[in-house]
């Protein structure tokens, strides 16, 4: 009996409200996110993750504020995410209550600081998120800034660096597949032979595709838009995933 | 029902304090030994030799031992559960509070820190195959006063219980409703 895959809503938040696209300008308002948490706990979700997507734009009160009423409501454990720069930020969210931050540009343009925080407050609390897309030429590329900027890193090498600098988890999102809801990149899964879990991001369209990204090897399945959209509850997506013999908390 | 806190300045507590509210609890945050609680709950985050010099530190380790000795209630939680044993491979020179006995080890999984759900194996009814949440590293193999175990790589001890002294190596706070019963039971 060892760990179960965990299934993961996400939330984006903006101004202290959930918000549905990334598009600044056309942000639709989905609802509060401690009501919106509080819903998914309650169908099962495992963990719970917020993304200040605004965070750079309204600093970080409002997202600090947010994560303290998180704290003290939910009670399965959330990852925060968006606006981090520096081990100081990283000191408030944490001080705030939450159980583990994310990073994707900060850990690009300041590799050192996945040290800092896995030295402070261990490998457990530091999920790395990854946008990786499939190029035209068949490569793996990574991307910063919401996917708006190439690196110049390889998929691979970069994986190799962040696991090194003591990452905890891996967030791997498929550019390529986001949004378009025709399920995880499974090959990039089943590549993912790395000594810390796997959260799969981007393509879940159906409960089906969950299926295909855990026994493609993802240790967790991260979702936003099949969840907020009502298309189907995470408690729907774990019966069909239990019937179909996959462990899950239920 | 006032429940101790015990602060060692090993993380956040918000959500163990919210979690024991919820139980119906009222909690009292202590950053030194203080008498006038009916419980203490010692949470514990990080590295074991860190947990036990806080415990020095602060006066904490004699209260402690006097306190579980006078049959008061006792809850250890994470790397908290673990400085109740004598020592661990994690930090070889500290020394734990040896309430029981028994070295903490690293667990045996090519992927550590553990961190999720995990089902309960017991004999406990209450216990038995409900999922909790780990985030650990390190872990006790065997006690003979573990009442619940798991599996993540090797069988470790998720529970150990003697007399008023209870420890946890899950995070009950973070477990959803059933980690809130756990609580409520144990308060």
């Amino acid at each position: 009996m060892s760990l179960v895959p965990r299934i993961i809503p996400c939330l984006d938040v903006a101004n202290g409200r959930v918000v549905k696209g990334t598009n600044f300008k056309q942000l639709l308002d989905m609802g509060d996110p401690i009501e919106l948490a509080l819903k998914y706990q309650h169908q099962g979700a495992d963990e719970i993750v917020f993304l200040d997507i605004k965070a750079s734009v309204d600093k970080q009160a409002s997202a600090l504020a947010m994560v303290k009423k998180v704290a003290e409501n939910l009670n399965i454990p959330f990852t925060v995410g968006g606006g981090i720069k520096v081990l100081e930020d990283v000191d408030k969210f944490f001080n705030a209550g939450a159980d583990k931050v994310t990073l994707n540009t900060a850990a690009v343009e300041n590799p050192e600081l996945i040290n800092q925080i896995a030295n402070k407050y261990g490998s457990q609390s530091l999920i790395i998120a990854i946008d990786v897309n499939h190029e035209s030429d068949d490569s793996l590329a990574i991307y910063t800034h919401g996917g708006s900027k190439k690196v110049p890193k390889p998929y691979q090498q970069w994986i190799s660096e962040v696991v090194e600098r003591g990452a905890g988890e891996l967030l791997i999102t498929a550019m390529h597949k986001d949004g378009t809801g025709s399920g995880f990149d499974l090959d990039l899964l089943q590549q993912a032979d790395f000594p810390l879990p796997i959260i799969a991001s981007g393509g879940a369209n159906a409960p089906v595709d969950f299926l295909a990204a855990i026994e493609a090897g993802a240790d967790a399945v991260l979702a936003a838009g099949i969840f907020h959209r009502d298309e189907y509850t995470v408690k729907q997506v774990k019966d069909y995933l239990i019937n179909n013999n996959i462990k899950m908390r239920n | 029902m006032k429940v101790g806190i015990i602060n060692l300045n090993s993380g956040n507590l918000l959500s163990m304090i919210a979690a024991i509210k919820k139980t119906g609890a009222t909690t009292l945050v202590l950053d030194d030994p203080n008498d006038n609680v009916d419980v203490l709950v010692m949470p514990g985050q990080g590295r074991f030799g860190f947990i036990c010099d806080q415990l020095d530190k602060n006066n904490w380790r004699n209260f402690i031992l006097d306190w579980v000795n006078q049959g008061k209630k006792f809850i250890g939680i994470c790397v908290g559960m673990q400085v109740l044993f004598d020592s661990s491979e994690e930090n070889t020179s500290a020394k734990g509070l040896g309430l029981f006995s028994g070295t903490i080890e690293k667990l045996k999984h090519k992927k550590t820190p553990m961190v999720g759900w995990a089902q309960l194996d017991s004999k406990a009814t209450f216990y038995q195959n409900q999922f909790v949440y780990f985030v650990n590293s390190y872990g006790v193999a065997h006690s003979e006063y573990c009442t619940a175990s798991v599996n993540y790589g090797e069988p470790f001890c998720a529970i150990v219980e003697k007399d008023n002294v209870i420890g946890f190596q899950f995070h009950p706070e973070k477990s959803g409703d059933y980690g809130l019963e756990v609580l409520k039971k144990c308060l």
